[in-house]
């Protein structure tokens, strides 16, 4: 069964069967309504915003809100509409600094809130309909570029911007400060009730999010949300069936450039300044991969790859969260792959043998062991402390484990099924060896290798996203 | 699986004991001198090699300050990724970790003016190594501090160097657009305009792939090019470029073109230290740091770190001295009164009320025919 | 008119060095529709791979073979080993996602992209390596006519890279494989019944894409700048933008796209604002899109029908 492609007839047919054949954890879940759900969600942020006094973690909460923003606008975008605009990320950066322009002394502007937040929203909308009208004439991997190039030209453009010289002038314009940034902006300040503290904005975003949430809901069971799927899943029977395409794509295309727009305003007023390397590149990779992660096309997708990619990267700066991470995958990994908990034991049985072995070897050829207080980060560390022999040298032994580890996994996947058992304890070993000798020690690097591990895992496990549809497709 | 989980259930347990015992066999000491710098750098991304290395050096400071005291003075890691954002969202969570007695970074200016209020309001100490910025300086956050001379000294006083002493009669500029090169540029062109030198301005983003097309830009009969790369190896690049198209201008350096890539014959550099890498004092420092990490080469921008992360511990040290240990006021009073008879820059350093250092100066180098450098003012 | 040479040449080896990257992209794309994110972290490994092999023959100050040797084994040394980490990749990234919706190798990319610019960031060390050609290819060896001259690194770069396009364009319409990488991207399905091994194929494209990846590396160290783990964003960025302009899946126009867009730069650089030198590339390139959608030499998007 698993074996017939997407969408063939066969495939089609078994709908029913493969229904039946969910888990019932899968049953249950689908049983809860949908307002439960979602309910849950934000009755854990209203209680969190209530009691909470800790300002990182309220911070984290705003973050998180501007990114949920962000996620639930790209997703109309590309999940709905299936535009892949790569350049969404200058909508927010314009959101931003348009803020930023109008209401700190780099211009010497300081409009009151309720006209500033308004106008630029409306200003980044019909920016994102500009900019919707030449990209109509393109499809598919030229569209991407084109609107990646719009991105680009906004982040060259701020940057460029602090020094504008004519000829006829002696002295140059500044504008936007280019790499400076914008510092010392005015925070929101509402008919008198200024945001001066953080919780402020978690309340209002608390609010915005919400709103969004139900709005996106109803829109997306609408006549425009159907035009929109039915778009994304084949332009040209849409138009045949009477959906003006380049309405529809427009439509969505300045929906999304319009939540952006407005998350930049709200963001600039929390941060109260701007820089502009806050708006390239590599934040629209994480929108992009919070989505698809999600489930691209799924509200709920949105949400959860929203939560994935702002929560875990905080998370895994603490090291005992990245080692319980770890251990955890490891140690799931293994169950998942003996298949029997009997053999299961052998490989955690031979794991901890093979470390008894690797001292008495490295303690015969004379390799000088590093005092555990040097190497222990944490409990993890702490419990393995006397079974693990770490050498005095951690970078060239760790860098030695890395490569050894790459090559057993790749040897691992073309091995036969009897050689497996036996790499597998091996596998194990190394991979704890190189945690506990060189990843617990550099947090930072290994809390991004973790990220890019996940993505490729997550994708290969379910390329659909978690919330996501397996679709047919058509090229 | 009962077997199983009775196993750990044994294995847990008895870890317990065992972390308990070792708890009381060894009781706390009342003269432990405890406390923790927070290291806010840019350890991943695109300019992690300046992250990396101010951490590298600040946990050696703080090893040799232990080393020293007997102090047990910890460091915690916070990447910012040089983002702003970023910075400002780590900022509470310092601010909350209550052990945290001072920061050593944020590495760019612009990260600062994110979280410097911030952390004034808290009394924690913010001691940079690299936000050169002039006006961080301006008394707005009464907790930062800076074991480096800032641009308003470099760029002006390259200008006045090029044109009094080495007599140039014009000028390109190269003016990399980051916060720290954009910054340097413009005083040093605002100096140029006050001494009446021509003085052209190349901005260039810095991701530019080549630089060959800018130095074709270069007028034939332009002295020097000043750049303000943050990375040596290109202005290395721009030197030979220069020599691969016969101009004559000779590059000259700012402090962030005070690495070894940077060896063309006949250039200059400018540094906030005598000489780093050379210095009998930086030496152990530099090798406990290439032990610690595996790097091969180090920049300008380690070195200030292991003295920015020297200033707070040893601030911390005295305050518990003072019996005040872990006491956040105590230790930026502390630091405020530092008197280092020689960092490992060379120099004395002590904080002017505004946290500058006081009488820092730039030194300048000319590289010799064997790449070496030599002080010529 | 020297002016405008010497921009075009230093346009020409930038080009060429886009080229080369473009190359991969295309080529990938031609046999599986997908864009290979991580391609910009491969040309970083292949940088890094030629300085190793660099120290590993006595260093650039010191070099323990004639250089001419020393560079040919650089070359080679960072082409066989980014072309088996391009095959790793697919094994790894790719494969498993054949059959999948066509945005989540694009997600799995990014993830490889992660990985690798971490992975190096911690094995190789944050420091910044510098090539230091200077010190084995004296600067001041090259030709000048009149005022217009040309280095020997940038004339090499610039023979290298046409070398490898005329070989890799010899490769795609002479050998079986080529042929077969070919009839691959005209029709999958098609080629699978006429008895053409796809995995071995692909395999190949990834190798050769990423050789071709590996060589701009070294390049990029020989003549451009120092090799660290972040390096390959911008080039990735480059090379993607580049195989698209010259028209995704198709060879000629890589090459196209790479040398148009190197010139471009150098000219926006040399004759406009070098301030704002990338805000004008971009424009140009948009208005470029929107008059040829297809890019140089792209085929029309197929329409189902």
């Amino acid at each position: 069964m698993s074996n017939l492609g997407i969408g063939t007839d066969e495939w089609v047919a078994q709908h029913e069967e493969r229904l039946a054949s969910q888990s019932p954890l899968k049953k249950l879940f689908a049983r809860i309504p949908l307002w439960a759900k979602w309910g849950s969600f934000f009755l854990i942020a209203f209680l969190f915003g209530m009691l909470s006094d800790n300002q990182y973690l309220l911070r984290v909460g705003v973050n998180l809100a501007l990114f949920i923003m962000l996620s639930y606008g790209l997703n109309i975008v590309v999940g709905y509409a299936g535009i892949l605009d790569l350049g969404y990320v200058a909508f927010y950066g314009f959101g931003a600094y348009g803020y930023a322009l109008l209401s700190s002394e780099q211009l010497g502007q300081h409009w009151p809130t309720y006209v500033t937040v308004p106008f630029i929203t409306i200003l980044t909308a019909i920016l994102g309909y500009l900019i919707s009208l030449p990209s109509r004439r393109l499809f598919g991997d030229y569209l991407a570029i084109v609107t990646l190039f719009f991105g680009q030209v906004f982040v060259q453009l701020v940057l460029a911007s602090d020094n504008i010289t004519f000829p006829w002038a002696d002295d140059y314009v500044d504008i936007t400060a280019g790499s400076n940034g914008i510092p010392g902006l005015d925070t929101f300040n509402l008919f008198g009730y200024i945001f001066d503290d953080i919780k402020d904005y978690y309340w209002l975003l608390m609010v915005i999010v919400l709103v969004l949430t139900v709005a996106i809901h109803r829109v997306s069971a609408t006549r425009i949300g159907r035009a929109w799927r039915t778009v994304r899943e084949d332009a040209l029977v849409s138009e045949v069936m009477g959906v003006s395409v380049k309405r529809v794509k427009t439509l969505a295309f300045v929906a999304g450039a319009t939540i952006a727009g407005f998350a930049g305003t709200i963001f600039a007023g929390m941060q109260t300044s701007v820089f502009i390397n806050g708006f390239d590149l590599p934040l629209m990779v994480m929108i992009y991969a919070a989505i698809i992660l999600g489930g691209s096309g799924s509200l709920a997708g949105a949400l959860i790859g929203a939560i994935i990619m702002t929560i875990l990267p905080e998370l895994l700066r603490v090291p005992n969260y990245g080692a319980i991470l770890f251990f955890v995958a490891l140690l799931l990994t293994f169950f998942v792959l003996s298949k029997k908990f009997s053999r299961f034991l052998i490989y955690v049985v031979s794991i901890i043998l093979i470390g008894f072995a690797f001292q008495l070897a490295m303690k015969a050829i004379g390799v000088t062991q590093a005092n555990a207080e040097d190497w222990v980060v944490g409990f993890t560390g702490d419990l393995l402390k006397n079974w693990l022999f770490v050498p005095e040298n951690r970078i060239l032994w760790g860098n030695f484990a890395f490569i050894l580890l790459l090559s057993l996994i790749a040897f691992f996947s073309i091995a036969k099924p009897i050689w497996k058992h036996v790499l597998l304890p091996f596998i194990g070993f190394t991979a704890i060896f190189l945690w506990e000798v060189r990843l617990i020690a550099d947090v930072s690097t290994t809390r991004q290798l973790i990220i890019g591990a996940m993505l490729v895992v997550l994708m290969i496990l379910r390329p659909q996203g978690l919330f996501g549809q397996t679709r047919v497709e058509i090229l | 699986m009962k077997l199983f989980s009775k196993l750990s259930a044994i294995v847990a347990s008895s870890a317990l004991a065992l972390t308990g015992l070792v708890a009381i066999a060894t009781p706390a000491k009342a003269a432990d001198c405890t406390g923790t710098v927070a290291i806010m750098a840019p350890l991943t991304g695109g300019v992690a090699f300046i992250g990396k290395e101010q951490s590298g050096f600040a946990q050696v400071a703080i090893a040799d300050v232990n080393a020293k005291n007997g102090s047990k003075i910890e460091f915690k890691e916070y990447d910012t990724q040089l983002d702003a954002a970023q910075a400002a969202t780590q900022a509470p969570n310092i601010v909350a970790n209550k052990s945290v007695i001072g920061v050593v970074g944020p590495a760019g200016s612009q990260e600062v003016l994110a979280v410097g209020g911030l952390f004034g309001a808290n009394d924690i100490a913010v001691v940079s190594p690299s936000a050169t910025r002039t006006n961080l300086t301006a008394g707005t956050y009464p907790s930062f501090f800076r074991p480096i001379p800032n641009d308003g000294l470099q760029g002006p006083g390259n200008a006045r160097y090029m044109v009094q002493t080495l007599k140039a009669k014009e000028v390109a500029v190269i003016e990399e657009k980051t916060a720290y090169g954009t910054g340097l540029a413009k005083e040093f062109l605002a100096e140029m305009k006050k001494l009446k030198v021509k003085a052209t301005n190349f901005a260039v983003n810095e991701k530019n792939a080549d630089y060959a097309a800018v130095v074709t830009r270069i007028s034939k009969t332009a002295d020097f090019v000043f750049v303000t790369f943050q990375d040596a190896a290109k202005s290395q690049q721009v030197a030979q470029e220069l020599i691969k198209q016969k101009k004559k201008a000779v590059v000259f350096g700012s402090d962030g073109s005070d690495q070894p890539t940077f060896k063309t014959p006949g250039t200059y550099v400018s540094g906030f230290a005598p000489d780093v890498s050379g210095l009998a004092v930086a030496a152990s420092a530099v090798a406990a740091y290439k032990a610690k990490t595996g790097a091969t080469s180090i920049t300008t921008f380690g070195p200030p770190a292991y003295v920015a992360a020297q200033v707070i511990a040893e601030a911390a040290v005295r305050a518990c001295a003072a019996g005040k240990t872990g006491d956040r006021a105590t230790v930026l009073a502390e630091i405020k009164k530092t008197k280092i008879k020689k960092t490992i820059l060379g120099g004395p350093l002590e904080f002017t009320a505004t946290g500058d250092v006081k009488g820092g100066r730039f030194y300048i180098f000319q590289t010799q025919k064997d790449g070496s450098r030599k002080s010529i003012g | 008119m020297d002016y405008l040479g010497q921009q075009l040449i230093n346009g020409l080896t930038l080009g060429g060095v886009y080229a080369l990257i473009a190359l991969g992209y295309t080529l990938v794309y031609g046999v599986l529709q997908i864009l290979n994110f991580a391609h910009g972290d491969v040309y970083m490994i292949g940088a890094f791979l030629g300085f190793f092999a660099m120290t590993w023959l006595g260093g650039p100050l010191a070099p323990t073979v004639p250089v001419a040797l020393m560079l040919l084994v650089m070359f080679l040394i960072a082409m066989m080993g980014t072309g088996l980490l391009g095959i790793v990749i697919e094994r790894f990234a790719y494969r498993p996602l054949r059959n999948s919706t066509r945005i989540a190798p694009l997600i799995s990319a990014l993830g490889v992209s992660i990985l690798l610019q971490n992975g190096a960031l911690l094995i190789f060390s944050p420091s910044i390596r510098s090539y230091d050609t200077s010190s084995y290819i004296p600067s001041t060896l090259g030709f000048s006519v009149g005022e217009l001259t040309i280095d020997s690194v940038r004339l090499g770069v610039l023979v290298l890279s046409a070398v490898l396009m005329i070989l890799l364009t010899k490769w795609v319409n002479g050998t079986q494989v080529g042929r077969a990488m070919r009839a691959i991207a005209y029709d999958k399905d098609a080629a699978v019944m006429m008895g053409i091994d796809v995995d071995r194929v692909i395999r190949w494209t990834f190798f050769v894409g990423a050789a071709l990846a590996g060589a701009a590396g070294v390049m990029n160290g020989l003549l451009l700048r120092g090799v660290s783990s972040g390096m390959g964003l911008i080039p990735g960025l480059k090379g993607f933008t580049a195989a698209v302009i010259g028209g995704i899946g198709s060879v000629p126009g890589a090459m196209l796209g790479g040398l148009l867009l190197g010139v471009i730069e150098s000219l926006a650089q040399g004759y406009l604002s070098t301030n704002f030198a990338d805000t004008i590339t971009f424009i140009l390139l948009i208005t470029f899109m929107l008059f040829r959608p297809n890019g140089i030499l792209g085929r029309p998007m197929m329409v189902k029908v």
